[in-house]
């Protein structure tokens, strides 16, 4: 599961990030190398990934698995917690010494790709040293940079979504949320939830400082939001009009007020949607079997995943893509081809993996995981279903420019709540917002 | 000497007429002193809280970890500990090592390197004292990201990365400017007729240096050992970086890895062991508080 949900270690890694990709400007040196990938596949790779200590022994499962194909590879590895790993990797960035096969992901690509330590992979899909054949063109296209090549070939599809304590939600009344829904019908569903839920207990997140809720409102009304030249592609009215929805639905007690937000535990194993307080939170839709997990110890309902409201312009609900590249300081390009081939194409190894970190690209793995015969729970199926209905309607990408993850997510929770705590107006907060991140973006 | 130490007691007084009045009677005493104690018995218990809760979390099942700010619940488990324990393709036990062998090296660095250059900076005359003084306490003002990366690049030009060396050879060279300072600052106050009287009986700087100075400096010298103890414990940032293969990480490093934040995070598991991390850290100040007063007492001239 790929989306980081704690703002402080966020603001941690954004402050190494800053410091680190200032410093790597000195040792830009011309355009990245690049490389068909074909050559002889042994000596040693070192590859790197986030995640705890569950992710940590699906991994090197996989690992295991590719080095009895190629008895010849020596496989050094590295891991740790998102933040931490990001932290770290700004650091070899800086000094070109990435690890070959480092693991990537949608939002933070275009930092390294515009510090050239990632090396394109067009030209070793089209050797055929990297088979993508069997990912969908549409989801294949979250690995590319800004400058549309390829930097990394995503595996694993995280994305975002509404989850629903139905056993609440009868409760209060409002039953089960319809297939797709609009705006509208979600919040008049949530504020009809209000009055019938106990005490203590909210109708649904905070929204309007979860980028993600914003980003599915814009997408759903044809809303680019970052534009060619790596600037916000909306306007100050639109965000207004967003956080005011929002604003409004804190000030009568349907959403979660600004307070009990900010001090929700991090991690969907521990939120209030976890803990039965909120009928409808805004997570990762790869997190449904984790959440569920954690109510089960608490008797505290059933959870089912939901779309995001459609727009007037379609689906809004956006894919995020993790996967791996190659760096451009590696001097093994044809065994780290190799490992990324494996990785994302081996229907055995992804099997075991167990689409550990978001829904798996390649389709054959994902029909394996969904058949009849697959192991996973049925909520981790239900997930997948879920993955395979969104990516066949053609989700719009939004493409993250360099600068981003240092600012935007801060800059959007913080400025939210600043209205929400009643300390600036909303025109304040807008104005304070497009200045803070337009000055870093691009 | 003894009449030194006695000064600050209370000076015995002639009982004057009006004390009679104003005497308390002895019960007064004693109320005052059950409510100070209870006093800084809670804050005591306010300061403990979170540590305690920690503690009592690490017993419970996992998906009861977070279930209230009570201490206490209706089961109990050592689940955690057993799970915590044999964690990722090493344990805990090899963590524990590896954070002894770092937190040792910086700590004997630390003592023999920072210690000799306050001896230099309290007793020495040298051109430019003051200045290059000057210039290890500005050190102290520099954020230690300035420096992350520059440190970084050499160390992984020396092929250092992935060793302990970068975590401890650099302690050897008294980078510690706020060690530095602080044992300046003790060795000043000791009187200097000791060195002069030891310089006659036919001490070099050395023997100065070992035979007066040095067990005059208990105090400084625990104050130093315990503050890298827990610093160099508690690093994460560090090992993180330079740590990177799995049999070389840290206790820190182990605690990291039951977080997972784009998945599903252990915490029951992380308490558990950050708890057993702790212990460490606690039977050292129990240790190194012994030296501080044992170091006073020997050093009753200061």
């Amino acid at each position: 599961m790929t989306k980081p949900r704690s703002r402080r270690l966020l603001a941690g890694a954004a402050l190494v990030l800053g410091v680190a990709l200032t410093s790597t400007a000195c040792l830009n040196q011309g355009p990245a190398a690049s490389s068909d990938g074909q050559g002889e596949v042994g000596g040693t790779i070192q590859v790197a990934w986030w995640g705890g200590e569950s992710r940590n022994a699906k991994t090197n499962a996989v690992i295991e698995q590719f080095n009895e194909d190629f008895p010849e590879v020596t496989t050094e590895t590295q891991s740790a917690d998102y933040a931490q790993y990001f932290n770290r990797l700004n650091v070899q960035a800086s000094s070109r010494s990435l690890p070959c096969v480092v693991q990537m992901q949608d939002r933070q690509v275009n930092d390294y790709v515009k510090r050239q330590t990632l090396q394109p992979l067009d030209d070793m899909v089209a050797s055929g040293a990297i088979d993508t054949s069997k990912i969908p063109p549409a989801v294949l296209d979250g690995g590319r940079g800004s400058d549309g090549k390829l930097y990394f070939i995503p595996y694993g599809i995280a994305w975002d979504a509404l989850m629903v304590n139905t056993t609440l939600a009868e409760e209060a009344g409002v039953g089960a949320p319809p297939e797709s829904w609009d705006w509208d019908q979600f919040v008049s569903y949530v504020s009809q939830a209000k009055d019938r839920l106990p005490d203590g207990t909210y109708a649904v997140a905070a929204g309007g400082e979860e980028q993600n809720a914003f980003y599915a409102w814009a997408v759903g009304q044809g809303i680019e939001v970052f534009n060619a030249e790596g600037q916000l592609g909306f306007t100050k009215e639109q965000l207004k009009e967003y956080w005011s929805l929002w604003l409004d639905l804190q000030e009568q007690g349907i959403a979660l007020p600004p307070d009990m937000s900010a001090e929700e535990p991090p991690g969907a194993d521990q939120g209030y949607l976890a803990t039965g307080q909120l009928m409808v939170g805004v997570l990762p839709g790869n997190s449904l079997y984790v959440s569920q997990q954690t109510l089960d110890g608490r008797d505290g309902g059933q959870l089912q995943a939901a779309r995001y409201p459609d727009g007037p312009a379609g689906i809004g609900n956006i894919l995020v893509a993790s996967g791996f590249g190659i760096s451009s300081n590696c001097d093994n390009v044809p065994t780290s081809a190799a490992f990324i081939d494996f990785f994302t194409n081996d229907v055995d190894a992804q099997v075991a993996f167990a689409a550990d970190n978001g829904a798996p690209t390649n389709t054959d793995v994902l029909d394996a995981l969904t058949a009849e015969d697959s192991e996973l729970p049925d909520l981790k199926r239900d997930e997948l279903e879920q993955y395979r209905a969104i990516s066949e309607d053609n989700p719009p990408k939004v493409n993250y420019p360099p600068g981003f993850n240092a600012v935007f997510q801060q800059a959007f929770t913080r400025n939210y709540n600043e209205v929400a705590f009643g300390r600036l107006t909303l025109d304040q907060a807008v104005d304070s917002f497009f200045n803070e991140t337009n000055a870093s973006l691009g | 000497m003894t009449t030194t130490l006695s000064a600050p007691s209370q000076p015995t007084r002639i009982p004057r007429p009006w004390d009679a009045r104003t005497q308390r009677p002895a019960g007064n005493r004693v109320v005052k002193g059950i409510i100070k104690h209870a006093v800084l018995l809670c804050v005591l218990l306010i300061m403990l809280y979170p540590l305690l809760w920690m503690v009592g979390a690490s017993f419970r099942p996992g998906n009861q970890t977070f279930a209230g700010l009570s201490l206490f619940s209706d089961t109990y488990t050592l689940q955690n500990y057993a799970d915590g324990w044999s964690v990722g393709n090493l344990n805990f036990s090899k963590y524990f090592v590896n954070s002894a062998i770092i937190t040792i090296g910086q700590i004997v660095g630390n003592l023999f390197a920072c210690s000799l250059t306050a001896y230099a900076f309290a007793r020495l005359e040298f051109p430019f004292k003051r200045v290059l003084f000057g210039m290890v306490i500005a050190t102290m003002l520099l954020p230690q990201h300035v420096t992350l990366i520059p440190k970084y690049i050499i160390f992984n030009q020396m092929g250092w990365v992935d060793t302990y060396l970068p975590l401890t050879v650099p302690h050897f060279f008294a980078v510690d400017a706020f060690f530095i300072f602080l044992m300046v600052q003790f060795i000043r106050t000791l009187p200097t007729s000791l060195d002069e009287s030891a310089r006659i009986d036919g001490c070099g700087h050395w023997g100065i240096f070992w035979r007066i100075i040095m067990p005059m400096s208990l105090p400084a010298i625990g104050t130093t050992a315990m503050f890298t103890f827990v610093w160099a414990w508690n690093d994460l940032l560090g090992p993180l970086l330079y740590l990177p293969s799995s049999d070389l990480w840290t206790v820190s490093l182990g605690l990291n890895s039951f977080l997972d934040q784009t998945g599903q995070s252990t915490y029951g598991t992380l308490f558990a062991m950050a708890t057993l991390s702790l212990a460490p850290i606690v039977g050292f100040f129990i240790a190194s508080q012994r030296l501080l007063v044992e170091g006073i007492a020997t050093t009753g001239l200061k």
